[in-house]
């Protein structure tokens, strides 16, 4: 009983707590889909480019306007759409790999966003940038999280199949439908969307881990997409709660501590997952 | 009716093939024959609008969405894909107005059909070449479209799958839809398709396949 009232007191007696645990949660559940087709479409990377991508984009919005939600926001969207399109427009114009296309992005979304704090005299700290605090957020960023959460999960729902469809065989949809490019395009948004909303909370760089870390885990447990997503959601939500907790007991970083969280999922799913994970014999042999 | 007008196609700066003229009458069954990398796949994707044609012009008069169904060679198909065996088949219903009952009867109908009963909730990794080229035989046949393009659709089947498949394309054929097929295996496309198109790096010849191909020395009908 007494141990039990450790895991929820803080969040009863603190509303900082509350705002960061509601935040969290429905940023983990509207990450979920979003992570687990991405690692579907093998895009596992982009969500990296997009949050260094974000970086000079936040770090612009700071220098004019200082520290404004709408600001920020406006800068990271811009900035995170502007480098996943440079991306895969030079990949689809000139035939460079996916994966080194979006590794170059990275350094020089860095590099501009680092510059630019640089000139702008350091005001903004660039490790709140990159790892946020949770603990931070506030009314108006928590409506906004409500707001990207929602518009975000009734998109996914309606684009579902025609995604699904084009992550798995694009040839086909092409021939049934012309929804694929609508469809990938407004997924791609999303992605974004949700990454800058979630940079004000826990980071650029922690959001990306919170949104791959449970739907790359979650690949051990089923073989069923709507099973991936659901345990991919809720492997999110626990790793927010433990590690806010985590960040309340022992002082600790709240974005680290929760993505480590998830990490530590990762690996327990590795090992123990039921789908090819370390402890299961392949199944190869095991049915023949 | 599939008209090509001065076609050429093929990468960028190499066409595979002169400019070619045919046309396929609609309600034909024709075979697409040619060595490896004389560009029959390529020719069905420009057909299809998959891919653009460096010259020339393709009509096919069919509705926009849904007038064509086109079964790709399978391997670029991600088999670690998290979905079953059932719910890929069932994608072949995409736009059609129907009940789900209806949808059901039929999704069953064509599992059956194709020889694919027991096997609905295998996820694809658990599919062998031969019953994902039926799973996509199948899913091919739930579209109503009235042109349908294979791409060597006996590929990775047995003896019966093959066999199957030819009266599937038969049945297909005598609905009065438009059909292509490439096949690699001479005999059998001489003696099931009435047409055959040659595709040769000078050109293309379309004809009875009874006169451009020349009885196969080892007969091996499917």
């Amino acid at each position: 009983m007494h141990v039990a009232a450790h895991l929820w007191m803080p969040f009863v007696d603190f509303v900082f707590m509350r705002r960061a645990l509601i935040g969290g949660l429905v940023l983990a559940c509207s990450t979920a889909p979003l992570g687990v087709f991405l690692i579907l479409r093998r895009m596992s990377l982009i969500g990296d480019a997009v949050a260094h991508g974000i970086l000079p984009g936040a770090a612009l919005g700071f220098w004019f306007a200082g520290l404004s939600l709408p600001a920020l926001t406006l800068g990271g969207l811009g900035a995170g759409l502007g480098m996943a399109g440079l991306s895969a427009w030079i990949t689809r114009r000139t035939g460079l790999r996916e994966d080194a296309s979006l590794a170059a992005i990275y350094p020089i979304s860095l590099a501009a966003g680092v510059l630019i704090l640089g000139i702008a005299g350091k005001r903004l700290d660039l490790l709140h940038l990159l790892f946020g605090s949770a603990l931070a957020v506030d009314e108006t960023t928590l409506t906004g999280m409500l707001w990207v959460t929602g518009f975000s999960l009734i998109a996914m729902a309606l684009i579902y199949k025609p995604l699904l469809l084009d992550t798995l065989d694009p040839l086909f949809l092409q021939t049934v439908s012309r929804l694929g490019p609508l469809a990938h395009g407004l997924f791609l948004t999303l992605v974004v969307l949700n990454l800058v909303i979630g940079f004000q909370a826990i980071g650029a760089l922690m959001v990306v881990g919170l949104m791959m870390l449970p739907a790359i885990a979650s690949r051990f447990w089923s073989r069923r997409l709507p099973v991936l997503i659901a345990v991919s959601a809720v492997l999110g939500c626990l790793s927010v709660w433990l590690g806010l907790l985590l960040s309340f007991y022992y002082s600790l970083p709240s974005g680290p501590a929760i993505v480590l969280v998830a990490g530590g999922g990762y690996l327990l799913s590795v090992i123990f997952g039921p789908v090819h994970g370390l402890l299961r014999r392949p199944p190869l042999l095991s049915s023949q | 009716m599939i008209t090509c007008t001065a076609l050429r196609w093929g990468a960028p700066g190499q066409p595979l093939t002169p400019a070619v003229d045919f046309t396929l009458e609609k309600g034909s069954l024709t075979g697409v024959i040619g060595p490896n990398g004389c560009g029959k796949s390529s020719l069905l994707k420009v057909i299809t609008g998959l891919q653009k044609p460096l010259a020339g012009k393709v009509s096919v008069d069919v509705p926009r969405r849904g007038g064509l169904a086109f079964l790709p060679q399978q391997q670029y198909l991600d088999r670690q894909f998290p979905i079953s065996l059932q719910e890929l088949v069932a994608a072949g219903l995409w736009g059609t107005r129907l009940t789900s009952p209806q949808r059901n009867e039929r999704l069953h109908a064509a599992l059956q059909d194709w020889c694919l009963s027991g096997l609905e909730q295998r996820p694809l990794i658990a599919l062998s070449g031969g019953q994902l080229q039926r799973a996509l035989l199948a899913r091919m046949s739930l579209t109503d479209s009235p042109v349908l393009l294979l791409d060597e659709p006996h590929a990775a089947l047995d003896e019966e799958g093959q066999a199957l498949c030819w009266k599937h394309i038969h049945a297909w054929h005598e609905e009065g839809r438009t059909l292509m097929v490439v096949c690699h295996d001479l005999a059998s496309v001489r003696h099931h398709t009435p047409d055959v198109l040659h595709i040769k790096s000078t050109g293309c010849a379309l004809g009875p396949s009874k006169e451009l191909i020349r009885p196969q020395p080892q007969l091996q009908v499917a």
